[in-house]
C-alpha cells in the first residue's frame, strides 16, 4: 500500500470483481481489496467445513457427509440464463477460458399445487400438462407473437403498441387464464411479482424472448447454465482478468476504512496503518455502512441431500419457482439445486436452496413451502440477511456502492447494476457485443 | 491426424514476486526474455506441446498474474494442477526460505488426495546475475531442502540465457503425467459458453 490507485475496489463480491476486471482492462490503475482471505464476499461458494462454522459454529463438519474441498456451497445462488447478460460480459471479456459450464438440467414452476415443468416455445406448450387442450392452443399463439416480435418491423406488432398496452391487455388479447398468466410471468418472464401486469408488456415479452433464446442457445433441457464448482468460481475469474491487465490484489486486509477530505470527497483507504490513495471506491455495502439503506431482508434455507429434488425428473440441477400468488405472499419463492453433476458436492449429494424476500421473522416457517418440495434432507440451515442500496451521491464523494443480491435466481438484475455502475464510475456505455479479445486481435 | 492420446496437463508456477516465474514461461513456451522487470502485468496461462518419446503432451502453464504479491491467490488457482512447479531467485534468501511456505500453501489450497506424493519441482533461478558472484543460496542448501520434502526435482535455471529451462520442464512433464489418474476421472459434459450460436458439435473437426 501506500501507493496511489484511481480505483480502489472494496469486497470481491461479484459484481465487485466484474467491475474490477472491466476497469484494468481499460488501463485504470485498480486496487482491489477484501477483509477475507477468499474471493467472493457475500457471494461466495464455503467448502463443508466453512458453511459448519459460518452456520453451526463449529470448525468441522461431520465425517460421515465426505471431503471438505468437494463441497463447494453458494451463498447466492443464482443460475446463469444462455444469453443473458452475465454470459455476454464472459464472453465480451474472454473470462470463459478460466472457467467450465453444464446446462442446467430443469427449469420447472409450481402451479395448481404440482411442480411442472416450465413451457417457453409453441411446441413445448403443447406438449405440457399445464394446461387444458384449448389453454394450450391460446398460449400457443401467444408464445409465437412473442417469438416473432421484433421491436423495429411494425408488421410483428400485431396492430398493438407495447410500450403503451399493458401486459395484462396483452395476455386478455389472447384469452389466457390465470394459471397460464402466472407460469409466464413469473417462470418464462422472471418477474418476482404481479407488478408487471399493470406495466407496459415490452419490458415481458422481451422477457420471454431471453428466455427462449437462452433454451434455443446450448440446446439444453433448460435456459440455464452454471459453472463447474459453483458460482464461487465466478469472481475469481473476473479478479484473474484484473490481475492479468494489471490489477493489485489484497485479501486479508481488515478494518479497510474510506478516508475522506473536508469537502466530502474520497481520498484513500487505511488498513493496518498504511493508506492507499484513490480518487474513486467501488465497494460492497458492508465497507461504507453509513452510506447505504436497508431495503428488506431474504430469507434462505441451505440443505443437504441424497437425492434430486422430487418431481424435477431426477434432474441433478434444477430451479422450481413458485409463483408469489400460488403462496398468497407479496413475492415468489426460488428453490434452486445442483449436484456433484457441477462439482459442489462428492458423489451422490445434492445441495438445495430455497429463497425469498422475507416477510416474517421466521425464515424456517417462512419457507416452508419450498422446504417441503425438497423430500427429506440429510441437513439443512436457515438464515436472514439485509440488503441494502446506496443513498449517496457518486458525484460528490466519488464513492460508487453496488445493492446486495436479491433472492432470484438469475443474474440479470446483478449484471444490470453492475452495468449501470460501470457508466456511472467512467462516464461510458459497455457495448457487451464487443468481444474484446477479438477487438484486440483487430488493433494488432 | 495422430492417433496417439493426447494428455492435458495444468501446471501451476509458484514463488514470490520477482523471482522470474514469468520469465520461465516465456522463455519456456515463446524462447523469448525481458529485462525490464514489473511486477506480472498480462501473464496468464499459455499453453505448449511437448513430445517425450512417443507421446504428446499439452502443458498449460498458469502463471500467477501477479496475485500472489500479497497472497491473494484464490483456490481455482490451484484447482486441477496436475504438477507444481516452486522458483525461487537464487541471489535472493529470502525467497528460497519462503518455498516452504509456497509448498504448504499449495498443499493447503489444492487439497490433493495424496500430499505425500504430490508431484513439485523446484527451479533456483537468476544462476546468470554478475555470472554468478551475488549468488546466495547454494546448490547444496537447495538439494538438501529438497530432499528433506520427499526428494522434490532440482534445477538451477536462468530464464534469461534458457539455461537448463528445456530440461526443467521436460522432468515437469514427466512428473505431471505420473500425477494423471489412471482411471479417467469424473468429466461432466460441458459447454462452450464463448462458442457461437451453432449448435455443439459432436463431430471431429479434422
Amino acid at each position: 500500500m501506500d501507493e496511489e490507485y484511481e480505483v480502489i475496489v472494496l469486497g470481491t463480491g461479484l459484481k465487485e470483481c466484474i467491475l474490477s476486471g472491466l476497469l484494468s482492462v481499460d488501463g485504470v490503475k485498480v486496487l482491489h481489496m477484501d477483509r477475507n482471505d477468499y474471493y467472493g464476499g457475500e457471494s461466495t461458494s464455503l467448502n463443508l467445513n466453512q458453511l459448519w462454522k459460518k452456520f453451526r459454529g463449529e470448525e468441522k463438519a461431520p465425517e460421515h457427509l465426505g471431503a471438505s474441498r468437494d463441497y463447494n456451497v453458494d451463498m447466492m445462488p443464482k443460475f446463469m440464463m444462455g444469453n443473458g447478460k452475465l454470459v455476454r460480459t464472459l464472453i465480451h471479456t474472454d473470462v470463459t477460458k478460466y472457467l467450465s459450464f453444464k446446462a442446467v438440467d430443469g427449469s420447472y414452476v409450481f402451479v395448481k399445487g404440482k411442480v411442472q415443468k416450465v413451457p417457453a416455445t409453441p411446441m413445448e406448450a403443447l406438449k405440457s400438462s399445464l394446461m387444458g387442450i384449448f389453454e394450450k392452443r391460446r398460449a400457443g399463439k401467444f408464445f409465437s407473437f412473442v417469438q416473432e416480435y421484433d421491436e423495429k418491423d411494425p408488421k410483428t406488432h400485431d396492430g398493438m403498441d407495447l410500450t403503451r398496452v399493458t401486459t395484462k391487455e396483452l395476455i386478455a388479447k389472447y384469452g389466457l387464464d390465470g394459471n397460464t398468466i402466472d407460469f409466464i410471468g413469473h417462470a418464462v418472464a422472471l418477474h418476482t411479482n404481479d407488478q408487471h401486469l399493470d406495466q407496459p408488456a415490452f419490458d415481458t415479452v422481451m422477457r420471454m424472448k431471453l428466455y427462449a433464446e437462452s433454451l434455443a442457445r446450448f440446446q439444453g433441457t433448460s435456459p440455464y447454465i452454471y459453472p463447474l464448482y459453483g458460482l464461487g468460481e465466478l469472481p475469481q475469474a473476473f479478479a484473474r482478468l484484473s490481475a492479468v491487465y494489471g490489477g493489485t490484489y489484497m485479501l486479508n486486509k481488515p478494518e479497510c476504512k474510506v478516508e475522506f477530505d473536508e469537502g466530502g470527497k474520497v481520498i484513500g483507504v487505511t488498513s493496518e496503518g498504511e493508506t492507499a490513495k484513490c480518487k474513486k471506491i467501488v465497494c460492497d455495502p458492508s465497507y461504507l455502512p453509513n452510506k447505504v439503506r436497508k431495503i428488506g431482508r431474504v430469507a434462505r434455507a441451505i440443505a443437504i441431500m441424497s437425492h434430486p429434488i422430487p418431481n424435477t425428473n431426477d434432474s441433478h440441477s434444477v430451479q422450481v419457482i413458485i409463483p408469489q400468488k400460488q403462496l398468497a405472499r407479496k413475492s415468489d419463492m426460488y428453490v434452486f439445486c445442483c449436484s456433484y453433476s457441477h462439482n459442489v458436492a462428492p458423489k451422490g449429494k445434492f445441495i438445495a436452496f430455497v429463497s425469498t424476500d422475507a416477510e416474517t421473522d421466521n425464515p424456517q416457517t417462512e419457507l416452508k413451502p419450498g422446504t417441503d418440495l425438497l423430500g427429506p434432507v440429510d441437513e439443512i440451515f436457515f438464515d436472514m440477511y439485509d440488503r441494502y442500496e446506496p443513498v449517496n451521491e457518486p458525484e460528490l464523494d466519488n464513492c460508487f456502492i453496488s445493492t446486495s443480491y436479491d433472492a432470484t435466481t438469475h443474474f440479470e438484475t446483478t449484471v444490470a447494476d453492475v452495468l449501470n455502475m460501470y457508466t456511472l464510475i467512467t462516464g461510458k456505455q459497455l457495448d457487451l457485443s464487443v468481444d474484446l479479445s477479438a477487438a484486440s486481435a483487430a488493433e494488432e | 491426424m495422430s492417433s496417439r492420446r493426447r494428455v492435458l496437463l495444468k501446471v501451476i508456477i509458484l514463488g514470490d514476486s520477482g523471482v522470474g516465474k514469468t520469465s520461465l514461461m516465456n522463455q519456456f513456451v515463446n524462447r523469448k526474455f525481458s529485462n525490464q522487470y514489473k511486477a506480472t502485468i498480462g501473464a496468464d496461462f499459455l499453453t505448449k506441446e511437448v513430445q517425450i518419446d512417443d507421446r504428446i503432451f499439452t502443458l498449460q502453464i498458469w502463471d500467477t498474474a501477479g496475485q500472489e504479491r500479497f497472497q491473494s491467490l484464490g483456490v481455482a488457482f490451484y484447482r486441477g494442477a496436475d504438477c507444481c512447479v516452486l522458483v525461487y531467485d537464487v541471489n535472493v534468501m529470502k525467497s528460497f526460505d519462503n518455498l516452504n511456505n509456497w509448498r504448504e500453501e499449495f498443499l493447503i489450497q489444492a487439497s490433493p488426495s495424496d500430499p505425500e506424493n504430490f508431484p513439485f519441482v523446484v527451479l533456483g533461478n537468476k544462476t546468470d546475475v554478475d555470472g554468478g558472484k551475488s549468488r546466495v543460496v547454494s546448490e547444496k542448501k537447495a538439494k538438501a531442502w529438497c530432499a528433506s520434502k520427499g526428494n522434490i526435482p532440482y534445477f538451477e535455471t536462468s530464464a534469461k540465457e534458457g539455461f537448463n529451462v528445456d530440461a526443467a520442464f521436460e522432468c515437469i512433464t514427466k512428473n505431471a503425467f505420473k500425477n494423471e489418474p489412471e482411471e479417467e476421472p469424473y468429466l461432466p459434459d460441458t459447454i462452450d459458453v464463448a462458442g457461437g450460436q451453432q449448435q455443439r458439435s459432436t463431430g471431429c473437426e479434422c
